[in-house]
Formats: structure tokens, sequence, C-alpha cells
């Protein structure tokens, strides 16, 4: 291995960017914004913000470099475009923190923010076992903190402890799998372990493994049947984390991997475009996919609770999303990394309506929107954009990531097998999802507001973070092109 | 410093912008409207400048910038952005002319409750007109051209509760629809035939010699393929440029605001027809080198300019609203651009257009002026006796009138009035248009000769005009900046023609040959000296007192003033069979689809009573039961979600088994 250690500097620009803005964050506030308790808040965001572009432009300009530090990172186009979209969804994420009456360390929660964007942008590139885990790790530590910081909430602390133990076990079989993988190939490199199991062939070990990082990758998709965790999390976690966790880290998840399924265990595939299927992991892939539409489209149905039913949106959208994840390696990974990153968008922007609204008063059932377009136009444009965009109601990106997703399964082998069979499914469920998607717009925009209701006042930044993922969701769906043509 | 193709965007979207400025403010936000529109035209006047001046280093280059808008199927639908001297200059115009014409328009519509509305049109047209402009795809072209027409169609109406405005507004559109509609079969015929609507794109784009091979094909009626497509396009510039047949519209679209007409239905909007065709001028000219063909497109083009710009001096002769003498003035100086094209010199058009655009908005603003000044006075034969009161609006407009009868020598409508007749003269197909173009000049000078002497000279003939005082500056200033324009364009062209041999490097020089200077001098004389002679050194005195031509030619100016009887024969021709269609189809609709729909709608009405408890009890019930069952589904599924930790971890460790299980089972298959 050869130690190119400016190279390696050159290309962790943008993490070395967030690490720096994290602890410059803290220490800031230790020295002088802790006595400042009215700007306290301001001065986080202000500086998380700041980290943030830098970082972005950083990662937007480092280039395709390609192998870095002898093939640990791998600096590719999906590389870049998925280091830029996490930032943007994180700074999005960020822009809704609460100011410092609710949120006592505002500083504490951008720091740790700042460090699971690092783990996100690791993620992104990681093209090694030990790195990629190690970066799933300081994502995964991150959110779990993230997600139990409201200390005067019980329910907080319950989704922080939830998430934690699920995650943790989650954890170890990827461990466990990555250890079988090692064993099997003798190698950590994705590049190596593919060449090897070219030369092995399939064999029960490898089996196993594979099921086992499966585990993993359906805890962090949030795919049934490894998805209980997430209703729980998305109604307890503060409306910050719980956008994170549902965009960006999904995202970022996403594409590790699809890359580490691909590149690294592409020969281990199996068929599932014809049938007879033949055995790998495509076929598992499949049957989470399967599993999460039903359960997430139909679960949704019955929710009363705003975030219970966008984490089962969440769910059946992994069910898509997985879809796209089996056509990635032959038609490319461009539909996908387009629909998790609308779909992050959006759901940022569904989480942002939400924490603006309990500025106002608590947001539990979906009554609680009831006559938002007479409390905040503002905010109930945005959220019609963004539920419209989740329903996949076009001219919105939402639609456009539905269709090249479907588009590009259907390519694989038409109807003749299960995985276009899946595409029928998703696309039947998703009449059913436009029904509990119309029952937050009618709440919003029909029903007239409780006698009490008062005007909903929306911070700046969480107006501007809301009003730009609004415009980018339109943007994109007018101009799909601008993000299917990079890769 | 140059703006380079990449951001020739950005001079569409910035009027665009104010667009949307004016569509978000409230009615009372009419000055942020103004200033918006008027700042960001200012912009986009720099930006224009720049993008000239990149321009003119490479001025036989065709910058482009051409993207993939999206793809359907193997077919990518590519848009583009143009940068040549052609799309430089026109920039350079509308920008300015627009610049000028929103200042006048704060003091011309500064009593309009309704301002910030026309503010926001205004600028949604320009930013169509310069996305029109600047675009290198004949579809981003036609999205641009249409959406003129619309805001040509909000501004003509913009005073609606006027009845004729109203109809006026419906006239332009359907009028120049009608064109539209041949523009749009030329265009779907040019996708089908060369798979792309750019004009440049590295050899390939429409425009290009080697597509251009591809449409020198015979067709069965004998005519070469791009002379059928050019002439579908032709009609789309016939509707917009108000061509002969379909000049009718024009005239009655001075119903708008004065700054409308002298912004859209003068110096720019009806200009984009010669524009389009100087555009595609390669295409029109595809077929010049066929022998064996009836009628090339270019020959169709010089008569249809003909015969317009002929038949609109001849009908301005005989007008008596300040307005509409302009506007059939401008009909006739469009056919003489078309005539230039039509005889081979798209140069000589675009000159003439470019020093058009200047001196007849300036003669619009003017007529503004008048307009404002009279209390909405448009009638010449009430008006006069205004040249001491308003003296500004008069050294101005008697600029324009020189300049638009091609007074020799200091006036820009001279020379390229000048390069329009040598191109003409030189055709070698026919001679007519040169006679025709010849007389229409003697005639232009008659009838702005006729208009000055009845407005400025003389006695008020009413109240109106006997209480007209000169306008604020904001009025008055623009008039004086676009006179100073019409007599300094002549520097472009005299004594180097500069501006020909930057639009087109390629063309030899014809600057030498000044043997039709003379004549012409000659022919503008006796068409001023006639018009003094008839109105001018004997003014009218009472507004009712019959017009001298009336004594000599009654028959002939009774028919003039009425236009010739093209609306009458459209009514009679067209708009008879139209509604007689219209009365075919009511008829029709009422007894045989009606009946027909009636009778089947009580077959369905019965079999529907039959069926209803069944379908009630069946299949709606079974919908519903369905629905039921899959919200229920839901319900006991989150019963699942107990919020039990463990139970979940126990799913997890389940789910990881179940999965082996079936995996391995599936392998040994």
């Amino acid at each position: 291995m050869n130690a190119d250690y400016a190279g390696l500097f050159r290309a962790l620009l943008p993490e070395t960017h967030l690490v720096v803005g994290a602890l410059l964050v803290l220490t800031i506030d230790m020295i002088w914004a802790r006595h400042r308790p009215a700007n306290r808040h301001h001065v986080a965001l202000l500086l998380g913000i700041i980290a943030l572009l830098t970082a972005g432009y950083a990662a937007i300009t480092s280039g395709a470099s390609g192998h870095i530090y002898g093939g640990m990172l791998k600096l590719d186009q999906l590389a870049i475009a998925t280091r830029t979209a996490v930032i943007v969804l994180a700074a999005l994420a960020l822009a809704l923190l609460p100011d410092s009456r609710r949120m006592n360390h505002p500083a504490e929660f951008t720091a740790i923010l700042l460090f699971a964007t690092t783990g996100f942008t690791l993620m992104a590139a990681a093209n090694n076992l030990l790195v990629a885990f190690l970066a799933l790790e300081l994502a995964s530590l991150s959110l779990y903190v993230l997600a139990g910081f409201d200390k005067t909430s019980p329910e907080s602390a319950e989704a922080g402890l939830k998430y934690f133990l699920f995650g943790g076990m989650a954890a170890a079989f990827l461990l466990f799998g990555f250890s079988l993988l090692y064993g099997l190939t003798g190698s950590l490199g994705l590049e190596q372990i593919a060449t090897q199991l070219v030369m092995q062939g399939q064999s029960p070990l490898l089996v196993v493994a594979l099921v086992m990082v499966l585990v993993a990758f359906g805890f962090k998709a949030a795919a049934a049947p490894f998805h209980l965790w997430a209703p729980d999390v998305y109604q307890g976690a503060p409306a910050p984390a719980a956008a994170l966790i549902a965009s960006a880290s999904k995202l970022a998840g996403l594409v590790l991997f699809t890359r580490l399924l691909w590149p690294g265990l592409g020969s281990a595939v199996g068929t599932i475009a014809h049938v007879p299927v033949t055995v790998g992991w495509a076929p598992v892939v499949a049957l989470l996919s399967g599993a999460s539409l039903l359960l997430g489209n139909i679960g949704a149905l019955a929710q009363t609770n705003v975030r219970r039913l966008l984490a089962y949106s969440a769910i059946a959208h992994a069910g898509a999303l997985l879809l796209g994840v089996i056509a990635a390696g032959r038609i490319g990974v461009g539909p996908l990394f387009y629909y998790a990153a609308t779909y992050g968008l959006a759901t940022v922007g569904a989480f942002g309506v939400i924490a603006a609204l309990e500025s106002a008063g608590p947001v539990h059932q979906l009554t609680d929107l009831a006559g938002l377009h007479k409390r905040s136009p503002l905010l109930a444009g945005c959220l019609a954009v963004f539920i419209l965009s989740l329903a996949g109601i076009p001219p919105l990106a939402g639609f456009f990531g539905k269709f090249s997703v479907f588009a590009s399964v259907l390519q694989l082998g038409g109807l003749a097998g299960p995985v276009g069979w899946l595409v029928i499914l998703a696309i039947a469920l998703s009449a059913v999802a436009l029904y509990y998607y119309l029952l937050i717009l009618k709440q919003a925009l029909v029903a007239a507001p409780v006698a009490d209701a008062t005007p909903v006042r929306v911070t700046d930044p969480a107006a501007i973070a809301l009003l730009l993922a609004a415009s980018l969701i339109v943007a994109l769906g007018l101009w799909p092109s601008a993000v299917l043509e990079l890769f | 410093m140059s703006l380079p193709v990449q951001h020739l965007w950005l001079i569409p979207a910035l009027p665009l912008a104010a667009a949307a400025v004016g569509a978000l403010t409230p009615r009372s936000g009419r000055t942020l409207a103004a200033g918006a529109a008027i700042a960001t035209m200012a912009g986009a006047f720099l930006l224009a400048c720049l993008a000239l001046g990149g321009a003119l280093d490479f001025p036989a280059a065709h910058q482009v910038l051409n993207f993939a808008w999206f793809d359907l199927g193997a077919t990518s639908l590519r848009l583009g952005l143009l940068l040549d001297p052609l799309t430089a200059f026109m920039c350079v115009m509308v920008t300015f002319v627009s610049l000028l014409i929103f200042i006048f328009s704060t003091g011309y519509m500064k009593a309009d409750a309704n301002a910030k509305q026309f503010f926001c049109f205004l600028s949604l047209f320009a930013a169509a007109m310069l996305g029109l402009i600047i675009a290198n795809s004949l579809l981003l072209l036609f999205v641009c051209w249409e959406l003129v027409g619309l805001a040509s169609y909000l501004l003509i109406g913009f005073w609606f509760h006027k009845p004729a405005a109203a109809a006026a507004a419906k006239k332009a559109f359907i009028t120049t629809r009608i064109g539209d509609l041949g523009f749009l079969l030329g265009l779907l015929w040019l996708q089908d035939a060369q798979g792309t609507l750019l004009f440049y794109d590295g050899g390939h784009g429409i425009l290009e010699s080697a597509a251009l091979a591809n449409l020198t094909h015979l067709l069965p009626c004998g005519l070469a393929a791009s002379t059928a497509i050019g002439l579908l396009i032709f009609c789309g510039a016939i509707g917009k440029s108000g061509q002969f047949p379909l000049h009718v519209w024009l005239p009655d679209a001075m119903e708008g605001p004065t700054p409308v007409s002298a912004l859209i239905h003068a110096a720019t909007m009806v200009a984009a027809g010669v524009f389009l065709i100087a555009r595609v001028y390669p295409l029109m000219a595809a077929d010049q080198l066929l022998a064996n063909v009836p009628v090339h497109a270019l020959t169709v083009v010089a008569f249809i300019g003909a015969i317009t710009a002929l038949m609109g001096a001849l009908i301005a002769v005989a007008q008596n609203d300040i307005k509409r003498i302009l506007a059939f003035s401008t009909v006739s100086q469009l056919g003489y651009m078309m005539l230039a094209i039509g005889v081979g010199s798209w140069v000589a058009a675009i000159f003439h257009l470019l020093t058009h655009a200047f001196f007849k908005a300036l003669l619009f603003l003017g007529a503004g002026s008048v307009i404002h000044a009279a209390h909405h006075e448009q009638d010449i034969r009430r008006l006069g006796g205004l040249r001491p009161k308003m003296k500004v609006t008069f050294a101005t407009f008697a600029i324009g009138m020189m300049a638009l009868s091609g007074v020799p020598f200091l006036f820009s409508g001279f020379w390229s009035k000048e390069a329009i007749l040598h191109a003409a003269h030189g055709w070698e197909v026919s001679s007519l248009p040169f006679y025709a173009a010849v007389l229409g000049v003697v005639l232009t000078a008659f009838y702005m000769t006729r208009l000055v002497a009845e407005v400025f000279y003389g006695a008020p003939r009413s109240d109106e005009a006997s209480h007209a005082h000169e306008n604020s500056p904001a009025m008055t200033v623009p008039l004086v900046i676009l006179a100073a324009c019409s007599i300094l364009f002549s520097l472009l062209a005299w004594p180097s023609p500069w501006l020909q041999h930057q639009l087109d490097p390629s063309a030899h020089s014809e600057s030498g040959d000044m043997s039709l200077v003379l004549p012409s001098i000659v022919l503008v004389a006796l068409g001023l000296g006639a018009g003094w002679a008839y109105y001018g050194r004997r003014p009218r005195t009472k507004a009712e007192s019959p017009d001298p031509l009336d004594r000599y030619a009654p028959g002939l100016m009774a028919a003039l003033a009425n236009r010739l009887g093209f609306d009458e024969l459209y009514a009679a021709t067209v708009g008879r069979l139209s509604s007689g269609f219209a009365t075919l189809a009511a008829f029709l609709e009422v007894f045989v689809w009606d009946g027909a729909v009636r009778f089947l709608a009580g077959l369905g009405e019965l079999s529907g009573l039959v069926s209803r408890e069944n379908d009630e009890a069946g299949f709606n019930a079974g919908f519903d039961a369905g629905s039921k069952t899959l919200r229920d589904t839901g319900v006991a599924y989150s019963k699942a979600q107990t919020g039990d930790a463990h139970g979940y971890l126990r799913t997890l460790a389940l789910g990881f088994v179940l999965l082996l299980i079936l995996v391995i089972l599936g392998g040994a298959r």
C-alpha cells in the first residue's frame, strides 16, 4: 500500500471542514456563547451552516480522482454527488434547529450533527470494509445521540434507546458478516474481494455472510422486517434529528450498500429478472423490498400520528429504493440516486414543516395540522409540495424518481421475473399511498382551523430551508436530467 | 469584456424576474413593479451590449450552447442558445427600445389604477421576445413566439372593459393563430425530416448545409421539401408580422395603450416574423439552385412583401386615426422588410428592421404624447395647431417622420430603405416588386406629411386640442433619445456599410453603387411636396371639412378608408363559413348527436336502474369491503408494533433466520 498522505488530505477536505467546524462550534460555545443565552443557538447555527457550506464547496470541487490512499476510499461521480447531497440535506435539517428556549444545548447538537455528516460523507466514498464499518458507526453513534437529544421528553429518550439497541444489533450482524467475508477472501478492499469471489464461486458461508450484511442494510434503509425501530424513532426524536435520520442517513446508507453489493459482491447477485430465480443477494433484496412495500403502505393507512405516518411512508419508499438497488448494477446508479436524494429533500421538508409547527404547539395527530393554510400559507404551500412529491405526482421530483427507478427495473427483464412483478405491486400500492398522503393534505389545506388556533411564526432559517427544499423539488422535477445525467 | 454564450440566458431571465415581481406585488405596488421592470431592463441592456461585443469579435461564428431538455425513448429533445451578430444586434435594439418605452410608460400610465399589471405584462413580453431572439432551436423559438403572442393579447386587451379593446385582442390572437398553425406544421415536418430542431449544432443543425441537402428532394406536388417547409414557417411570419392577407389584426391592435403599440406592434414583436425568416434564411434559400420547381420559397416571400408594402401605404393615405395611420405604415414597412428578404438580402431587411424600430417607436411615442396631451383625442381632423404648444414632441415627431419618409443623408431610414430598393432593383425574377416599392416610397412621404400637417399645423379644431400642453420629462426624454438615435443610426450605414458587413461578413460590399440615390431623392421630394401642397399650404379649418383628395377620387378614397374591405371580406367569407360550420355543428349537436346521446343515456339509465341494486350489493360493496379490509389490515398490523424493544430485537433475529432458511432452501433446489 502506498501511503499518499497529500492525496488523502485533499480527498478528505470536506470531512476536515466538518470536523474543524464541529470543534469550533463547541469551543466558541464554551468560551463565549454559553453566557449569552439569547444568541446561543444563532451562533451555533451560523457556524454549523458555514462549516457545511465550505464542506459542500470542497466536496463539489474535489473532482473524481478515483482510488485514494491505496483503495481505502473511492472518489467517483457517485461519491461526489452523494457527499454533496448529504451535506445539503444536513444543512436543511440543521436550519430546523429550534431556538434556545426549547433546545438547551444547541452547540452540542450542531457539533454532533456535523460528526454524523462526516460519517455520511465517508460512507459515500468508502471502498474498504473497515472504512465502511467505521464510517457507518461514526454516523450511527452520532444519530443515536441526536435521537435522544431532547432530555425533557421521555419519547425522545425512548427513541434514542430503541434506535441504539436495534442499531447495535444490526452493527453486530454487519461486523459478523464482514468478518466472514474477510475470512473467505482474505482481504478488506472491495475490488480484491470481488476478484476472490469470482474465483471461489458460491459457498454456504458466503450465503450466511450475505444475509448478515443485508440485515444491517435492511436496518439502515428501514426495510421490513428490520423496520420496527422506524415509527418509534421518527415519533420521539427531535424534528431535525428525525429529518436527518430519514434523509441523509438513508441516502448515505443506500450508496454504501450499493457500492458494497454491486462492485464488491456483484458475482453473488443471483438472478431475479427471469424465472427460475437463482440464489444470491438480489432475491433477498427483492424479498425485503416486497415486504417493505406491503407493510409500509398498508401500515400507514392506520396511522393517526403525522410522524408515524411519515415513518411508514419511509418504509414504503425503502421498498421502492431496494428495487432501484437491484437495477443499479446494469442500468446505473442514476435513478437510485435521484430517487433517494429527492425523497430525502421531501422528507426533510415534511419534518421541517412539523418542526416549524411545533414552535406554536405540539403536533401529534393529523388533526393538529387542521387549517394550516389559514395559520401559515407558507407552511401549507411547502407541505403540499413535499407531500405531493412523496406521493409521486408530476411534475414534482418524486414522480420522476419513481418513474426512472421503475423504468430501470423493467429494463432488466420486463415482466418476465419477480422483480418485474414487484414493480406492478409498487405501482398498485402507489394508489393506496395517495390515500394516506391526501389525508395529510386534507387536514392542512381543506379542514378549518380549531377555534383557538393562532398564526404560526416561522423562523427565517427554517423558512429559507423550506423554500429551498420546495424549489429544489420543483426544479429537479422539471429538469430531472440535471441529476440523471451526472452518472 | 464580453458576455459568453453560456450566460446569454441572463438577458431574458432579468425581465422574467421583473415580471414575477410584478405578478406578486399587490396592486398598490406600482412603483416597485415599474422600478423592477426598468432596473432589470437596464441590466439586460448592459448585458446585451456585452453580448454584442462578444459577437463582433467573431462575426462569422455562430456561438451556441446546446443542452438536452429531456429524453423520450431514443429521441433526445435538445434546446439551445445562439449568439451571433444577428442575435446580438436584435438584443441591443429590443432592450434599448424597451427600456425607453418602460420609462415613457411611467408617465403615460400614471393615472391607471392597474399600472403594476401593465409593467408585469410588459416585462413578460420583453422576456419572451428576448428568449425568441437568443433561441438556437426552432422549438424554443416557437415557445417564445407563442409567449409574445400571449403577452400581446394581454396588452391589447389591457383596457378590457372597452368592448373594442377586448374584440381587438381576440382578433389579434385568433388571426395570428391561423398563421401559427402553418408554423407548427412546418416545425413538426422539419423535426420529422431532420430529427432535430437546433439551428446550429456543429454541422448537424437544420440551417447547416449537411441537413439542408436532405430537403432538396421533390414532393408529389412538384415543390421541393424545403420550399414547402419554408412556406409553412412563413405562414407564421405572415400572421405575426401583419403581412397580406393576415394583416387585418394589426390596425385593430391599436386599441391597446400607446406604449404597447410602440413596443409590441411597431418595434419588436411584429418584426419577429422578419427576424424568423432572416434566421431561417438558409432554409428558405435552400431551393434557389433547383431549376425544375414551379416556385421558390423566397419568390413568394418577395411578392407577399411587395403587396403588403404597397397596400399598407395606400390604405394609410385615407385613414384619419393617428395611430391607425402609423399602424398601416408599420404594415407597409414590414412589407418592405419581407421584400428585402425575398429578393435575397436579409441583411438589408434586418438593417431596416433596426432603424425602423427606433423611428417607429419614436413616432408611436410621439403619437402617445399627443394623445395624452389631447385627452385621448386620436382623430387627426379634430387635432391641429399643436406645434407651438408641444415643441419637443413636434421636433422629435418631425425627425421620426423624416426618417420614415426617407429624407436623404441625415436620417437612418433613408439608408436602410435605399438598401432595400437597391436589392429589389437587382432581383432577376421580376421587376414588379421594385416598382411597387418605389410607389410605396412616394406614398409614405405623402401620408406622413399629411399626418404632420394635420396634427401640428393650422388651428386647433376641438377643445381637447386647444387645451393640450407639453408632457412631463418622463415622456419627452425618451422621445429625445429615440430621435437622436434615429439620426445617429445613419452613421452606421454612411459612409461605409459597417452594420451590413458585421451581420454577414461573407456578403460583398455594395457601398459604391449610388445609382439609385438620385431617383430616390426625387421620389421622396415628390411625396413630401404633394403632401405639403394638399395639406400644409391650406390647413384644414374645421373638423368636418372634407379631405382634399376626396374631391378627386371619392370612390377610391372611400374604399381605402374602409381598408379595401378586407375585414368585410373576411367576415363575409371566412367568418360566414365558420359561423355556418358552427350552425351546422349546433344543429347536429342538438338533433343528431344529442338525440343519440339521449337515446344511449336512456338505455344506460334503464340498465343502470336494473343493475343498480346488483351494483350496490356487489361491486360497490366489494370495493368498500376491500378498502375496509386493507385499512383493517393496517390496524391489525400496527398492533404488532407494540413498542416493546425485546419484541423488536426478537423480530430482527427471526427475520435473519427466516431469510437464511429461504436462501438455503432456494439454493438446494
